[in-house]
């Protein structure tokens, strides 16, 4: 049996599920609630100390990193390949899923929590705050969220960010102007890794990502949107994330596939 | 033919040349110096737009990021396995293909800078001009050289990383299990280097350093071990 601990269909959280959507796996999804800091939880820290979702557990085999275990999935169970067949296409697989994961998420990460996450902690007591600090298992994570919680990310941090962001839209839309998908010719990891954390970018960067712009990644972000195992996907959960994809369907003028 | 690109006193180089010995590959060798900071030079940077070692050249292909390159290798030639014996193996292996990039070999390159004292000589800084503006930035960070904040998160990630390593290794032969990886081969040059930077780690460890270093594919290359002050990959900029 595999059981996937997550949140949301979105980010990190999002890949596990995204993949066995596609390759047609039943699984248990047990929903871990970030807001009510779930993921420190005594129970949720037993699986994985780090405290950090996803966590997958195969047969008692957990996984806590999430590409690898994307790859995990698809070598394990029968369903559709994820994964190109030529070595060097599966380099560029791996390649992009290592910049996205490196590179492109945490700077994404860093100007949407600053945005969206830090304001809800001005005026808030910092003998609090830290108490909330102290039960962050990852010292780089307690970094992160100190910064968010006393607003002390710079303005530099955040450009930088940006401009990595900005590059990241570009190289995308160069590379999906050669081919369809990410690593060429079929949908594999490599474009659930990156959709996983940029299925809204359309909606949420639309001076930079647009018809004009980048016309190659909108017919990739309506050619992903389309896929009804992706659209099934975004049903798991609270119903948050599933209604924003939603949302970006109409926008991208997505038909809502068949439900299955 | 295979051309590899490589400099003594770079881990991630050697990992790809125990590969390469490993597997029994054929292929053509192109060093490097990175006292001499070839790596930044006009002629490298066409082959490698990072200033990073090593690159493999494949044909027409130029193929960097190391631990992508061992899977590589490995999937191309036939011979000795080295992804790992089975996909808890090989979900293993790649684990620690991600943690020596974000959390070893970044906090290993500031470690050793400060305790190699690097300088970057006057000659060398024409080329930090020519480098994408991520890899400008580290050197800029390390020319004004780390302070002991930095110093003091860069140490502490290196010993939790010793301590992974000897929960992983508890009972086990080789890192990820029964099979020798591509795991211990991206690790083993990393945490060649702990100890002549005075980074504590579990004494179990010893144990599988000495099992690694005896394969004739790592002592053939035991002076590639030694460590040079050289920027790695850049540290995660958040969480």
């Amino acid at each position: 049996m595999i059981e996937v601990y997550t949140w949301e269909p979105n980010a990190n959280s999002g890949k596990p599920l995204f993949c066995l959507s596609e390759k047609g796996v039943p699984f248990t999804h047990h929903y871990v609630d970030m807001g009510a800091h779930e993921h420190f939880s005594p129970e949720f820290l037993a699986i994985n100390p780090d405290g950090t979702i996803p966590a997958i557990v195969h047969d008692g085999f957990v996984m806590t990193e999430s590409t690898p275990a994307m790859e995990y999935i698809d070598e394990v169970f029968e369903g559709p390949s994820l994964r190109p067949e030529d070595p060097f296409r599966r380099w560029e697989m791996r390649i992009l899923m290592r910049y996205m994961d490196n590179v492109v998420a945490p700077s994404l990460a860093m100007i949407a929590s600053n945005r969206l996450a830090a304001p809800r902690f001005v005026g808030q007591d910092p003998a609090e705050l830290r108490a909330q600090l102290d039960r962050i298992p990852l010292p780089e994570r307690r970094t992160a969220w100190e910064k968010l919680m006393f607003q002390s990310t710079s303005e530099e941090e955040i450009a930088e960010s940006e401009r990595r962001v900005a590059e990241a839209i570009g190289r995308f839309d160069a590379i999906l102007e050669r081919h369809p998908w990410l690593a060429g010719e079929e949908f594999s990891l490599a474009d659930i890794g990156v959709f996983a954390t940029f299925y809204g970018l359309s909606q949420a960067r639309p001076a930079e990502v647009n018809e004009s712009k980048t016309p190659n990644l909108l017919r990739w972000l309506r050619r992903c949107h389309e896929r009804p195992a992706l659209q099934a996907a975004f049903r798991i959960g609270r119903g948050f994330i599933g209604q924003r994809a939603a949302e970006i369907r109409q926008q991208l003028s997505v038909s809502e596939a068949t439900v299955r | 033919m295979i051309t590899l690109y490589y400099a003594p006193g770079s881990p991630h180089s050697t990992a790809v040349r125990i590969v390469l010995a490993e597997k029994d590959i054929e292929h053509q060798l192109h060093k490097l110096d990175l006292v001499a900071y070839e790596q930044h030079s006009p002629e490298y940077l066409e082959v490698n737009c990072h200033g990073m070692v090593p690159t493999l050249r494949d044909g027409g292909r130029l193929l960097f990021d190391s631990f992508a390159i061992l899977q590589y290798l490995d999937e191309v030639h036939p011979g000795t396995v080295l992804a790992g014996g089975d996909p808890r193996e090989r979900y293993l292996a790649s684990k620690w293909g991600k943690y020596v990039e974000t959390h070893i070999a970044s906090h290993l390159a500031i470690a050793r800078w400060a305790a190699l004292k690097g300088k970057v000589p006057g000659h060398a800084r024409a080329g930090l001009e020519r480098l994408l503006p991520e890899r400008a930035q580290l050197w800029q960070r390390a020319m004004e050289g780390f302070g002991p904040e930095q110093l003091a998160v860069s140490t502490n990630a290196l010993v939790k990383a010793g301590d992974r390593l000897a929960d992983d290794l508890a009972g086990n032969e080789w890192l990820c299990g029964d099979t020798f990886t591509i795991g211990d081969i991206a690790v083993f040059p990393h945490l060649f280097q702990f100890a002549m930077l005075g980074i504590r780690y579990p004494r179990e460890i010893d144990d599988w350093m000495e099992r690694v270093a005896a394969r004739p594919s790592v002592a053939a290359l035991k002076e590639d071990l030694f460590p040079v002050a050289v920027m790695g990959p850049e540290p995660g900029r958040w969480g």
